[in-house]
Order: C-alpha cells, then sequence, then structure tokens
C-alpha cells in the first residue's frame, strides 16, 4: 500500500520514536492510526496512555482505530508576517475519535470559517523533515 | 482540622521589566522585606518553602545563600500555579506539628529579557518531541496561550460565553490596577480596547492574557500567637484544599468546562467552616479571563454556566457585589504564578489596601491554578483568629 503523505504544513514539528512509541509509528508509516485499547474494560485511550483512561487497568494494547472523529475545540494562531511573506494562520483541534480518546491535530487545510464544533474529521497523515509520519487532521 | 497559623509578613520586590537580577536575587529581596515586614530577623527563620518559576533557576539551595543554618524545614515546591497555596498549606501544617516556628514562602521568576518581547519568555514545554506524548505540541499547543484557548472556546461552546464577557474581566481588573500605585498596567482600558486588540490564540486577544514578570514575593507563616507579637497584623490562615482533576483525554473529559477549584474551593470552606456566601473578597488566579470566569464558577460564586453574565454584570470590579483581584491580578499588576493572588489577599486582609481597600475584608478567598486548569489550590485568610 502506497501512503498517500500530505505536504508538511507551516506549524507541524518534527517527532522521533521511542521504544514504547514505536508500534505507533510503524503503523502510522503504513496510513494506519493505533490507539490504546484495554481487554478488561473495552475501553480505548489515547497513543501516550499508559494505564486505561476509565480504569486504570495496565493491559492496555496498540489496536487500529478507525480514524473518524469529531471536532471538539479548537483555537487558530494568526501566525507572524515575515520578510515580505504574508502571516500564515494555524488550526489546531482537538477531535475526539469515534472511539472515545482525544486527539489533538493540527488541521491544515482548514478554512477558520468552516470549523464548528462537532464538524466530522479523519485522520490523514503528513512528514515533516527528520520526523516519523505524523497525524493530521481533515475537515471531511 | 483547625489551624493556628498566621501570615505575618509580606515581602514583595521591585515588579515587572526589571533588569541584571537573578530570581535568587529576587528571592533573597523578597524574603528580606518580608522579615523586615514581620519584625523579624533572616536568623529567625527556621523553614523555607521555595517555588521557582518557569526559568527553575532557584532552589532550596537558597538556604544557604541566606545564610541559614539549622533549618528544621526545607523544600523547593513545584505545583506551578498552584504552588502559593501549597506553600502556604505545608508551612501551617509545619508549624502546628512543631516541626518549625517561623516559615519563609518565597516564589521568584526572571523570565524577562531586556529587548525581547513578552511572549519569548514562556516558549511553550521545553520538551524534546519524542514520543507519542509530544504529539500535541508537535501539532502546535505548546505555550499557554494556545491550550487555555481550545478549553476557552469548549466553555464558550457549551455555555454561550462570549469575548465580550472575557472583555469583561479583564476592564475589571484594570479598574482595579487603576486603583494599586504598584500595578505594572494602569493605563484606562475599554471593553473596545480588549475586542480590538490583536488575538494571540483565538478566542484569546492580547488583553485576555496576563503581563510576565521579573521579581519575587515571600510571605513569613508562623503561629498565631507569635504573630500577635510582630508588627503586622496577622493574617489568619482558616481553611485550605487542593483538587487536581486529572484531565483524561477522552470522551467524558471535562477539560475546560470544570477545574480544580470546584473540588478545592469547597474543601477550603469546609476546614475553614464558611459558606461561599460568607467571602467578602476573591483573590484569583487570572493568567487569563477564561481562569477567572470559570474559577468563579467553580467556586460557587455563580451557577456553572453563567459565569459570562456574572462577570458582564460588573460584580466583579470596583463597586460591584463581589470585588475580586482588587491589585489588577496577573492581567494587570504583575504575574507571580500564586503569589499574585496571595499577595494581595494579605493586603486586603490587614486593610492595607489604600484606594483599592475593600472595606469588608473578614473572609478572602484566594485560588491558586497550574498547567491547563490542572492543578489548584484555594487558601481561606481572615485577619481574625478563627473562633476568636
Amino acid at each position: 500500500m502506497t501512503l498517500t503523505l500530505i505536504d508538511a504544513p507551516a506549524g507541524l514539528a518534527p517527532v522521533v520514536r521511542d521504544d514504547f512509541s514505536a508500534p505507533f509509528f510503524e503503523a502510522s508509516a503504513e496510513g494506519r492510526l493505533l490507539l490504546r485499547w484495554s481487554p478488561s474494560s473495552d475501553a480505548w485511550s489515547e497513543p501516550a496512555a499508559r494505564f486505561c483512561s476509565v480504569t486504570q487497568a495496565a493491559d492496555l494494547e496498540w489496536r487500529e482505530s478507525t480514524g473518524a472523529g469529531r471536532l471538539v475545540t479548537w483555537t487558530v494562531k494568526p501566525g507572524r508576517a515575515k520578510d515580505d511573506q504574508p502571516a500564515v494562520a494555524t488550526v489546531i483541534g482537538i477531535v475526539e475519535l469515534d472511539e472515545g480518546p482525544w486527539l489533538s491535530l493540527l488541521l491544515p487545510q482548514a478554512d477558520a470559517a468552516d470549523l464548528t464544533v462537532d464538524a466530522a474529521v479523519r485522520v490523514a497523515w503528513s512528514q515533516p523533515e527528520g520526523s516519523e509520519v505524523l497525524p493530521v487532521g481533515l475537515l471531511v | 482540622m483547625t489551624t493556628r497559623a498566621a501570615i505575618a509578613g509580606l515581602g514583595i520586590t521591585e515588579m515587572g521589566k526589571v533588569y541584571g537580577r537573578s530570581a535568587t536575587d529576587f528571592a533573597v529581596d523578597a524574603i528580606s522585606r518580608a522579615a523586615a515586614d514581620a519584625g523579624l530577623s533572616l536568623a529567625d527563620i527556621d523553614g523555607l518553602y521555595v517555588n521557582p518559576g518557569i526559568k527553575n533557576d532557584t532552589d532550596l539551595r537558597l538556604q544557604s545563600t541566606l545564610g541559614m543554618r539549622n533549618t528544621r524545614v526545607l523544600a523547593t515546591i513545584q505545583g506551578f500555579g498552584s504552588s502559593a497555596g501549597q506553600m502556604v498549606q505545608m508551612a501551617a501544617m509545619a508549624i502546628e506539628a512543631g516541626m518549625a516556628e517561623v516559615v519563609a514562602c518565597v516564589y521568584a521568576d526572571a523570565p524577562l529579557t531586556e529587548g525581547k518581547r513578552a511572549g519569548a519568555a514562556y516558549p511553550g514545554q521545553a520538551r524534546a518531541m519524542k514520543g507519542v506524548g509530544s504529539l500535541p505540541f508537535a501539532a502546535g499547543l505548546k505555550a499557554a496561550p494556545e491550550r487555555y484557548a481550545v478549553a476557552t472556546r469548549r466553555h464558550m461552546h457549551t455555555y454561550g460565553t462570549t469575548s465580550e464577557q472575557l472583555g469583561a474581566v479583564a476592564v475589571a481588573a484594570r479598574q482595579w490596577a487603576q486603583l494599586n500605585p504598584a500595578a505594572q498596567m494602569r493605563e484606562p482600558m475599554t471593553l473596545e480596547d480588549h475586542q480590538s486588540s490583536r488575538m494571540i490564540a483565538d478566542p484569546l486577544r492580547l488583553l485576555d492574557c496576563c503581563l510576565v514578570s521579573n521579581g519575587a514575593v515571600a510571605v513569613i507563616v508562623t503561629s498565631a500567637e507569635r504573630a500577635a507579637t510582630l508588627a503586622q497584623p496577622p493574617v489568619h490562615v482558616w481553611g485550605w484544599g487542593q483538587g487536581h482533576p486529572g484531565y483524561v483525554n477522552r470522551r467524558d473529559s471535562e477539560f475546560g468546562l470544570v477545574t480544580g477549584a470546584a473540588q478545592s474551593g469547597p474543601e477550603a470552606l469546609k476546614m475553614a467552616g464558611v459558606g461561599v456566601d460568607e467571602i467578602d473578597v476573591r483573590e484569583l488566579y487570572d493568567c487569563f479571563t477564561f481562569t477567572t470566569l470559570v474559577t468563579l464558577e467553580d467556586y460557587g460564586f455563580c451557577a456553572k454556566g453563567e459565569g459570562g453574565e456574572f462577570v458582564a454584570s460588573g460584580a466583579i470590579a470596583p463597586g460591584g457585589s463581589h470585588p475580586t483581584n482588587t491589585g489588577g491580578g496577573e492581567l494587570s499588576s504583575f504575574y507571580m504564578w500564586g503569589m499574585t493572588p496571595l499577595s494581595e489577599a494579605v493586603i486586603q486582609a490587614r486593610g492595607q489596601g489604600g484606594e483599592r481597600q475593600v472595606p469588608q475584608h473578614d473572609l478572602v478567598m484566594v485560588s491558586g491554578n497550574g498547567g491547563v486548569l490542572d492543578f489548584h489550590s484555594t487558601l481561606i485568610l481572615s485577619p481574625h483568629q478563627k473562633g476568636k
């Protein structure tokens, strides 16, 4: 499968893997979003969770998400003009995935005028220089 | 539990764009001033709690800088914006337990550099972009304004809170600051000024954001009995509480809607044996206008979701029914984390507020807030000893 990457937007900083996150980034390189899931509670947690966000169980496993969700809240950073280059606004949203966890995502193609709470979002992928493949959000 | 502890001394250094001094320099200055204010010498201090600010460049080794010997309680405390309340709590408990007699609590920071903009002082989390825990930072939620912005917008959407209502908080703070000769920002401010100030992180504008200050504030905590013999009117510690929600990033999170104030406030009031309706003066952590608004709700000064209407009514401004942040707060006076509200609470409880003094000041409620509404402390202070 060939992963289609979105051009790395300004404002998306590079991230490198550590031992814990290696499975996440192995999957992100294939365009798959992994979350943490507890077999004892059947509850999903965010990728960084070490314990179940509902029961505090220590039995979390990586499990694939649909990558679909809805916008909970967002901010728009206006940016600063530099050297005759116009300011570029950055939209960052908190997205609630259908499984329940929240992800903070840069929304690189979003127009601030189109942003509404509960707007449908799907996860896409981008790779800044020197970085693993990172999730970003696209309004559906 | 009852407490017999009292705040007997207050030291506030020169504040704001004061360059060429380290956080340790400021801390020594503040503690010296607080001791002198109480009528004590540095040799009388046998306990020290040190809260370093964002630059994190002072700590418990301040003991040796101060020449303190045989110190009985000593620690660096880091609860971010909740630290001031936590330090007073721990000092009071140490005094109650007989572990120390006179405890200095100090916050000091020197993030401003001459010639650089204030925003550069708080560039965001200085963590390596490593692992999945870095994803929010990589996406751009780095510094406080954007992180508080997403919290604020959630409240606005859920409860209909408006930017103009946030502006009412900023205008009220500035009105109080105009009565405070020590405030950094005393120029008049209108709601129109707020609405036309540049956007920092939508929906937060420049005038929704606190100042950045170099300086230090210290308080001296001792027993009520000892305080009664000292130079200043004692400010008695009636109650305290902490609340740290531990927000989870998932569907049922209350992030942006309910803060740790909803836990620490009632605990402090219960310990003090008073109701929220009995509070005369509120000194609330106001890193952003939204923080004031949501803390008022969580403490119960208005119903949840009605903070916007409450502040827009003029309740918190000079002459209002609920005087709040009477020195101008972190928005207009100075930003010393939780020491900003605590220092003004001491001034008000003593009745030393001058032109801004609130006539009825028997009970003063103080909040501390750290992280992004993550860490909270509350104090209830009074010029009267509890039960007397």
